[in-house]
């Protein structure tokens, strides 16, 4: 089967209205697909994402793609956090609507259009329940008991930073509605990252990496604090937050972790001497761009394999603090705070790290948030910044 | 992530005036809000044991300024009724109220309280000590009455405002009942 792509005039708006099942939204790309044409497990290990590579490369020869499409065919992928665990999956849709802002394409990957409808389904008819609480992987003072163990490990030299996360496991008496999720999700963090694929939707605001061709970016966050509704106060908290030694070295390691990876594989890397602040709707970030040009091939998957865990949602040295996730965090991660993204067959695509986020499967749901540990982290403070996170993203599934 | 207000805001300590410099009748209030000086006081150890709490948990909940030692000399001791109020806060806990909720909820109360305490306080002073100045005729009299003002006046405001929230508590529950089944 020939991969067909078509122009079409159709807005993102009226396509999210037909109910897609993986979703990319992002300030540069738009992609929605409907279906699942193919499933691919990369399976676990160091070389989970060249093997999403590879996989995806057989799939497209094998169905006779044309040599040079204008755009596409793409692959949804979502990574576990952790290499050594499963469930990473790379979705490639029946049909995919593709828009870069200035033109639309529908990109038909299968032999038949049964998961495309031509006309809008409309909102869901069902008055959807509200979410409620069944538990955490680890209770709030056990979580809290974790953090001090680690903050305690830090300050006693075995390690720089660590990131701690935390769930909340909720239910419903209906199943929870997507699309609705996501609409929420992009109208109130309309500068994150908008996702969906197999079931783990969010908006995270940390772009991995962004290849087009031989142009790479990427944007390092840590270091945070809260958003008020008073303009003066919220000024003032980002001001502290500018000015929090703690902060900015929570902030040094996680920019540092990537800058070394991006200065081996660029020329000319690109970044501001000094953090600037991103403010979303909830929460304000330290934030440190990055721009840069790739010097030899490396498509988005190896990048996306060499700069991920960054310091962000890991820590320093990385693997001292995956093991330290390992024994204090009591809950299996999942994809969370994994790679999700698109890639192309070029090697282009955009990765961000899947932050804010909920994995859903009908009327069960699981949250996510966490906080990074540094000298000077205080327990409490942590579970503060990981309980307006959950709610942000509570806030999305009512 | 930026702190609630520091435990130093939400402290209860305060300049204390030392006995000998106050009147006799406010030398008397004040010999009333002291302890019982025969009640015995415990440790950060031995709180955490009385009480169920883990360190890490009675350190966090002292930096939050719920819990003020009642001195720091010659080691941090706390009041045994400081045990108690401990552990019902640990039995919200474990009957699954999330200890993020709890603590969002403590410094909330804690807040909305804290000027009402202060106008309380005000209050008192004015209509109660003030009155007792000025209408009795020695300062034994004074003190016996300002005493038996405040012994019997602070258990029953803690009366008034644990039977007021319970109350708050029956009615919103039972209105999101009616609404919510």
């Amino acid at each position: 089967m020939t991969i067909r792509i078509e122009s079409t005039d159709l807005t993102i708006e009226a396509v999210l209205e037909r109910r897609p099942h993986t979703v990319w939204i992002s300030p540069e790309m738009t992609l929605a697909g409907f279906g699942a044409r193919l499933r691919l497990d990369p399976g676990v290990g160091p070389g989970r994402f060249e093997r999403a590579r590879l996989m995806f490369a057989e799939w497209v020869a094998s169905e006779g793609a044309h040599p040079a499409p204008d755009i596409g065919p793409f692959g949804f992928a979502s990574f576990t956090f952790d290499e050594q665990v499963a469930g990473s999956i790379i979705v490639i849709p029946e049909v995919v609507v593709a828009s870069d802002r200035k033109s639309s394409w529908l990109i038909r990957h299968g032999a038949e259009d049964n998961e495309w409808s031509d006309s809008p389904l409309g909102t869901t008819a069902v008055k959807p329940d509200r979410p409620r609480f069944a538990g955490s992987s680890l209770p709030d003072h056990l979580w809290l008991e974790a953090v001090a163990a680690a903050i305690k490990r830090i300050e006693e030299g075995q390690l720089q930073k660590v990131v701690l996360a935390r769930d909340h496991a909720l239910w419903s008496k209906e199943p929870f509605v997507l699309d609705r999720v996501l609409d929420k999700l992009h109208q109130r963090f309309p500068d994150c990252m908008v996702y969906l694929v197999d079931g783990l939707v969010g908006a995270s605001p940390e772009l991995l990496i962004r290849r087009r061709g031989e142009s790479v970016t990427s944007l390092a966050l840590a270091g945070s604090a809260r958003r008020d509704p008073d303009p003066v106060v919220d000024d003032q908290l980002g001001s502290e937050l500018l000015a929090s030694s703690k902060d900015l070295h929570e902030h040094a390691l996680a920019s540092e972790s990537v800058e070394r990876v991006l200065e081996r594989v660029c020329q000319s890397l690109q970044r501001p001497n000094r953090p600037g602040l991103l403010k979303l709707a909830n929460v304000q970030h330290l934030a440190t761009p990055f721009a840069g040009n790739l010097t030899e091939s490396h498509d988005v998957l190896d990048l996306v394999g060499m700069l991920h865990p960054t310091a962000a949602v890991g820590g320093t040295p990385t693997l001292d603090a995956i093991e330290m996730i390992r024994a204090l965090e009591g809950m299996e991660r999942g994809r969370y705070a994994g790679p999700v993204g698109i890639f192309d067959l070029a090697g282009d695509g955009e990765f961000a790290i899947a932050l804010r986020c909920a994995e859903i499967s009908g009327a069960r749901a699981r949250l996510f948030a966490g906080a990074g540990l540094v000298q000077g982290s205080v327990p409490e403070d942590e579970l503060e910044e990981t309980r307006i996170k959950l709610q942000a993203m509570l806030s999305a599934l009512e | 992530m930026s702190s609630p207000p520091p435990a130093e805001s939400r402290s209860t300590e305060s300049a204390t005036p030392r006995l000998g410099d106050l009147d006799p009748w406010d030398e008397a209030l004040l010999a009333a809000l002291e302890r019982n000086p025969g009640e015995r006081l415990l440790t950060l150890p031995e709180l955490a044991e009385a009480s169920n709490f883990s360190t890490t948990l009675l350190e966090v909940v002292i930096r939050e300024g719920f819990l003020t030692p009642i001195t720091e000399e010659p080691e941090p001791l706390f009041e045994l009724s400081d045990a108690d109020s401990l552990k019902a806060g640990l039995a919200l806990v474990e009957a699954g109220l999330p200890l993020g909720e709890l603590l969002d909820l403590a410094r909330r109360t804690d807040t909305a309280m804290r000027p009402i305490a202060e106008q309380a306080i005000e209050v008192f002073a004015r209509y109660v000590r003030d009155s007792v100045e000025a209408n009795t005729t020695s300062d034994e009299e004074a003190v016996r009455k300002l005493v038996s003002a405040f012994t019997t006046m602070l258990p029953a405001t803690g009366r008034l405002v644990d039977r007021h929230f319970r109350r708050l508590l029956i009615d919103g529950a039972r209105r999101r009942l009616a609404g919510d089944t």
